[in-house]
C-alpha cells in the first residue's frame, strides 16, 4: 500500500478585497494532481514559487481542506481523519520562524513532545538522540533567539521527528541557510530514509532534488508536468547536449535565427552581468555548434562549451513548456 | 519657511497614518472612546464607594489625563516604529530640517490628545450628569489643548528615551502610571506626601488639571492664567529636552555608527 | 494523566516565556500598582480603615485581570506571527488544550501583581490585612487566576479575526474592574448592571478572595467562580473548534 495517495487533488483560494464593495477573486493554486509515494521513498515536489507545492503539502498535513479530490496518508483520509494523520506525520518548513524564540532549544522540543503525546519516560532519551542527530548537543540550553539559521533549521527537523513519524513533510527546508548548513541538512534527510522514514520534500533547488530524491514530480501552475526519477527526467527532455556560448554583445536579435537551426530544441539566455550566456539545447551538438557560431558571426564571443544536460535543464524545459 | 511648513504638516500626517493605522474605527473606538470613558467611570465610582471627591472632580481629572494615551503612546510609537521599520536612519540622515520634521510628527498627536480629552469631558458630563457652567466651556477647551500640548512634550522626551531603552510601550505605560498617581487626577495633589507634591509641580497636567477644576468652580480665565502659563512652559521644557536628546543621538550615531536602528 | 501533564508543561513553558518579556512580565506587575497606589490614596483620604483594607484586597486582584485582558487578544496573532500557530493546529492535540495553558499562564503572572500589591499596601501604606484563613485565601487566589485564564481563553479565540486585536485590551480592562466588585460594591451600580456582573467569573473570584482575607465563607464564591469560568471555557472550546475548521477551509492560519 502506498504511504501517500493523492488523487485529482485541487485547491482554490477565494480572496476578498475591499471593505465596502467586496470583490471575490478565485485563485486555483492546485488544479488536479495525482501521485503516490511508497514506503521509505524520498519523493520530491519540485517547482517554482507559487506552483502549488506548499498548498499541496498543507492539504496533506491536514491544515487545509482540498476543494476537491482526495488524499490519504498511511491509509487515513486527510479530511475525515485528521487526527489519525497528524499523529503519524512530521512537518518541517524552511525559514527561521516556527520556534519559540524566548525558550531554549530543549524547551521547544519538550513542548512539542507533549503536544505529540510522546510518553514522559521516553522524552528525555528521544530528545537527546535527536539533538545528537541534528548536531545540537551542547547548545540545547541556549535560547533560540541566539541560534543561527542553520541551527534553527536543524532544531526544526528534530522537532518534526520527536514522535518518530512514519512520514516527514519537508517544505523548502534549506531556504536561507548557507551551503555548508544545506549540505548537512541533506545528509540528515538522507539518513532518515535509510531508517525507513518516508519523506516528501518540496524545493526549488535542483541539485538538492537531484541529490536526494528517489522520485520527483515537477509541479508548475498547479499541475504536475512530469514525474519520474531524476535520471528519467533528465533524459526525457534533453537526451542530447547543451551548448553554452558566452556573448559580450547584445544577442537578442539573433535568437530566432539560432532557434531556426535544425536540431535545436530550445534556446535560452542567462544574464551574467558584463556578458550573456546563450544556452542552446540540442540533440546533435557536433553539427549544431558550428551552425550556431555562424549565426552569431560578428559578435564578440567568449567561452564555448558543450556539456551533458543537468536536472536543471530538464526542469527549466518542463516549466517553460507548462 | 514654506518648505519647513510642508515638512511640518505633510511629514507629520503621513508618518502618523503610515505608522499607526490609528485611523480605523476598530482601533479608534476601543482605544480613544470606550477605554477612556470606562477609566473615568471606574474612578468616579471608586470615589463614590470611598466617599471621597465628587463626580466633577473625577471628570475633570480623568478627561485631562486621558490625553496622555495618544500623547505618550502615539508619540513613542511614531519615533519607535521608525526605528523598527528602519526609517529613522533615513529620517535622521535626510537633509530636511529636523526641527519642523519632529514637531510635525508631534502636531497630529496634540490634536489627537485634545480630541480624546474633549470627548471624555462631553460624554462623561452626560453620563455622570455633571453640569459645567456655560461660561467655563471656552476657557476649558483652551486648557485641554494646552495640556495635550504639554503632555506631547513629555511624549517626545519619552520617545527620544525609547530610542535607547527599546521597550517603548513599557516606558509609555510607566510614565502614564506616574501621571495618574502624581498629577492630581483622582487624588488632590494636596493630599499627597510632600515629596510627591514637589514632583507633581514639574510634571505636565498638574497645573492644567488644577486650572480646569478652578474654571468649573467659577474662576475667571485671568485667575487661572498663571497655571495655564506654567503648564505650557512645562510642555516646552519637555519638548526641548526631547529634541535635544534626538539631536544628541543623531550626532552620536553619525560619529560612531552605533544608533541601534534595527 | 497525559493531558494533565500536557497542560502543566504548556503552562510552565508559557510562563517562562512571559517572564522573559519586560512587557508581559515586569509591566503587568508594575502597572496595576499605579492604580492601586491611587486607590490607596483615595481611601486614605476618607479615613475609614475597614474600607481601606477591603480596597487593598480588591486592588490586589486588579492585576490578575489586567495581565489577562491586555494580552489574551493578541496571543493567537503572536503565535501566527512567529509561525508556530500552524504547528500547534497541526499537532494531534486539541487546540483548546494548547491555548488554555497559555492564557492561564497570563493570569499566573497576574498573581505576582496580587502579591506585590498586598506587600506595597502593607509596607508603604501600612494597611493591615489579617488573613483570617490563609489557606482558603491561597485557594481563592488560585481559583481566581485559573478562572480568569479561562475567560482569557475565550477572549483569545474570539478575537483572532480582529486585526487590531491589541486594541481590545483597553476595551475589557476597565469595564470589568468597574462592574465586578473589585472596588465598587455592586450595590451602588445601576440595577441593570448586576446580572451582567453575576455572569462574570471575576465577580465571584474577587468576592472569594475578599472573604478569605477578611473573614467570611469563601467557598460558595470559589465554587461559583469555577462554575462561571468553566462555562466560558466551554464556549471557548466550541469557538476554537469552529476557528480551526474554518481556518482549514479558508487558509487563515498562516500569516499570508
Amino acid at each position: 500500500m502506498p504511504v501517500i495517495e493523492v488523487e485529482a487533488l485541487t485547491r482554490r483560494y477565494t480572496t476578498r478585497t475591499g471593505f465596502r464593495r467586496r470583490t471575490r477573486k478565485d485563485v486555483e493554486a492546485v488544479r488536479g494532481i495525482s501521485f503516490e509515494v511508497g514506503r521509505g521513498e524520498l519523493f520530491g515536489l519540485l517547482g517554482p514559487n507559487g506552483a502549488g507545492k506548499t498548498t499541496t503539502i498543507k492539504m496533506l498535513i491536514t491544515l487545509l481542506l482540498p476543494t476537491s479530490g482526495s488524499a490519504r496518508v498511511l491509509g487515513h483520509d486527510v479530511v475525515a481523519e485528521p487526527r489519525e494523520v497528524r499523529r503519524r506525520i512530521g512537518y518541517v518548513f524552511g525559514g527561521d520562524k516556527g520556534l519559540y524564540e524566548r525558550l531554549s532549544g530543549l524547551d521547544n522540543l519538550r513542548y512539542f513532545a507533549e503536544l505529540y503525546g510522546v510518553p514522559a519516560r521516553e522524552q528525555g532519551p528521544r530528545i537527546g538522540e535527536l539533538l545528537e542527530l541534528v548536531g545540537l548537543t551542547g547548545r540545547e540550553r541556549e535560547r533560540v533567539e541566539g541560534y543561527s539559521r542553520g541551527m534553527r533549521q536543524r532544531l526544526h527537523i528534530a522537532r518534526g521527528l520527536l514522535h518518530r513519524p512514519d512520514v516527514l513533510f519537508l517544505d523548502e527546508p534549506s531556504i536561507g541557510i548557507d551551503p555548508v548548513g544545506a549540505r548537512e541538512l541533506r545528509q540528515t534527510v538522507a539518513s532518515l530514509t535509510s531508517q525507513g522514514t518516508t519523506v516528501l520534500l518540496t524545493t526549488h533547488y535542483m541539485f538538492e532534488a537531484d541529490e536526494l530524491c528517489d522520485r520527483i514530480a515537477v509541479i508548475a501552475g498547479g499541475l504536475i508536468v512530469a514525474e519520474g526519477t531524476p535520471a528519467e527526467l533528465k533524459s526525457r527532455v534533453a537526451d542530447g547536449h547543451v551548448v553554452e556560448i558566452e556573448v559580450f554583445d547584445g544577442v537578442g536579435d539573433r535568437l530566432d535565427a539560432v532557434r531556426a537551426i535544425p536540431g535545436v530544441t530550445s534556446v535560452g539566455v542567462e544574464d551574467g552581468g558584463h556578458s550573456q550566456l546563450l544556452v542552446v539545447r540540442t540533440d546533435a551538438a557536433a553539427t549544431v555548434t558550428p551552425a550556431v557560431l555562424g549565426r552569431l558571426d560578428g559578435l564578440a564571443l567568449g567561452r564555448v562549451a558543450t556539456r551533458e544536460p543537468t536536472l536543471e535543464d530538464a526542469y527549466v524545459e518542463l516549466v517553460r513548456q507548462a | 519657511m514654506r518648505t519647513s511648513l510642508r515638512i511640518f504638516f505633510l511629514g507629520g500626517l503621513t508618518s502618523y497614518r503610515a505608522l499607526f493605522h490609528w485611523l480605523t474605527p476598530w482601533i479608534l473606538i476601543p482605544t480613544f472612546v470606550v477605554g477612556p470613558i470606562f477609566q473615568l467611570l471606574f474612578f468616579a465610582y471608586v470615589g463614590r464607594a470611598a466617599g471621597v471627591g465628587d463626580d466633577t472632580f473625577y471628570l475633570i481629572g480623568n478627561a485631562v489625563e486621558l490625553a496622555s494615551i495618544p500623547c505618550l503612546f502615539a508619540m513613542g510609537n511614531t519615533i519607535g516604529n521608525e526605528r523598527y521599520t528602519q526609517t529613522l536612519g533615513l529620517l535622521l540622515a535626510s537633509p530636511a530640517r529636523r526641527l519642523p520634521l519632529f514637531l510635525g510628527r508631534a502636531l497630529p498627536v496634540v490634536v489627537n490628545g485634545f480630541a480624546v480629552s474633549f470627548l471624555v469631558l462631553v460624554l462623561g458630563a452626560l453620563v455622570l450628569h455633571v453640569s459645567i457652567p456655560v461660561a467655563a466651556w471656552a476657557p476649558l477647551v483652551a486648557v485641554l489643548a494646552v495640556c495635550a500640548f504639554s503632555c506631547t512634550g513629555l511624549g517626545l522626551a519619552s520617545a527620544a528615551l525609547a530610542l535607547r531603552v527599546r521597550e517603548t510601550a513599557v516606558l509609555s505605560n510607566i510614565i502614564m502610571g506616574v501621571l495618574i498617581v502624581f498629577c492630581g487626577v483622582n487624588v488632590a495633589v494636596s493630599a499627597l506626601p510632600a515629596w510627591m507634591q514637589s514632583v507633581a509641580q514639574v510634571l505636565p497636567l498638574t497645573h492644567g488639571i488644577e486650572a480646569a477644576r478652578e474654571l468649573v468652580a467659577g474662576a475667571s480665565w485671568a485667575a487661572v492664567m498663571p497655571l495655564v502659563r506654567d503648564e505650557a512652559l512645562i510642555g516646552v521644557v519637555y519638548g526641548a529636552i526631547g529634541m535635544a536628546m534626538l539631536f544628541f543621538f543623531e550626532r552620536e550615531s553619525r560619529r560612531h555608527a552605533t544608533l541601534e536602528l534595527a | 494523566m497525559s493531558t494533565l501533564r500536557l497542560v502543566a508543561v504548556g503552562w510552565w513553558l508559557q510562563l517562562k516565556m512571559r517572564s522573559r518579556s519586560s512587557f508581559d512580565g515586569l509591566l503587568s506587575i508594575v502597572y496595576p500598582m499605579f492604580f492601586a497606589t491611587t486607590i490607596f490614596f483615595m481611601y486614605r483620604e476618607n479615613g475609614d480603615e475597614a474600607a481601606l483594607v477591603s480596597a487593598a484586597v480588591g486592588a490586589s486582584c486588579m492585576g490578575v485581570w489586567s495581565a489577562v485582558s491586555t494580552t489574551a487578544s493578541t496571543t493567537l496573532q503572536g503565535e501566527r506571527r512567529q509561525g508556530t500557530l500552524e504547528l500547534l493546529v497541526g499537532s494531534p492535540t486539541s487546540f483548546s488544550l494548547v491555548i488554555v495553558p497559555a492564557t492561564v499562564s497570563m493570569a499566573t503572572i497576574g498573581l505576582w501583581s496580587l502579591v506585590a500589591t498586598l506587600l506595597w499596601g502593607r509596607v508603604v501604606f501600612g494597611i493591615p490585612i489579617s488573613f483570617d484563613q490563609p489557606l482558603v485565601f491561597v485557594v481563592a487566589a488560585l481559583v481566581l487566576a485559573f478562572s480568569l485564564g479561562l475567560v482569557g481563553f475565550l477572549q483569545a479565540v474570539s478575537s483572532v479575526r480582529y486585526r487590531s486585536a491589541w486594541a481590545l485590551g483597553s476595551l475589557f480592562e476597565f469595564p470589568v474592574w468597574l462592574i465586578c466588585g473589585f472596588l465598587v460594591p455592586l450595590s451602588i451600580l445601576p440595577d441593570w448592571v448586576r446580572p451582567i456582573s453575576w455572569l462574570l467569573p471575576p465577580t465571584w473570584g474577587v468576592a472569594a478572595v475578599r472573604d478569605a482575607a477578611l473573614g467570611g465563607n469563601a467557598w460558595p464564591d470559589i465554587a461559583l467562580c469555577l462554575l462561571t469560568g468553566a462555562a466560558y471555557a466551554v464556549i471557548g472550546v466550541v469557538l476554537a473548534r469552529r476557528l480551526v475548521d474554518s481556518a482549514r477551509v479558508n487558509a487563515t492560519l498562516a500569516l499570508t
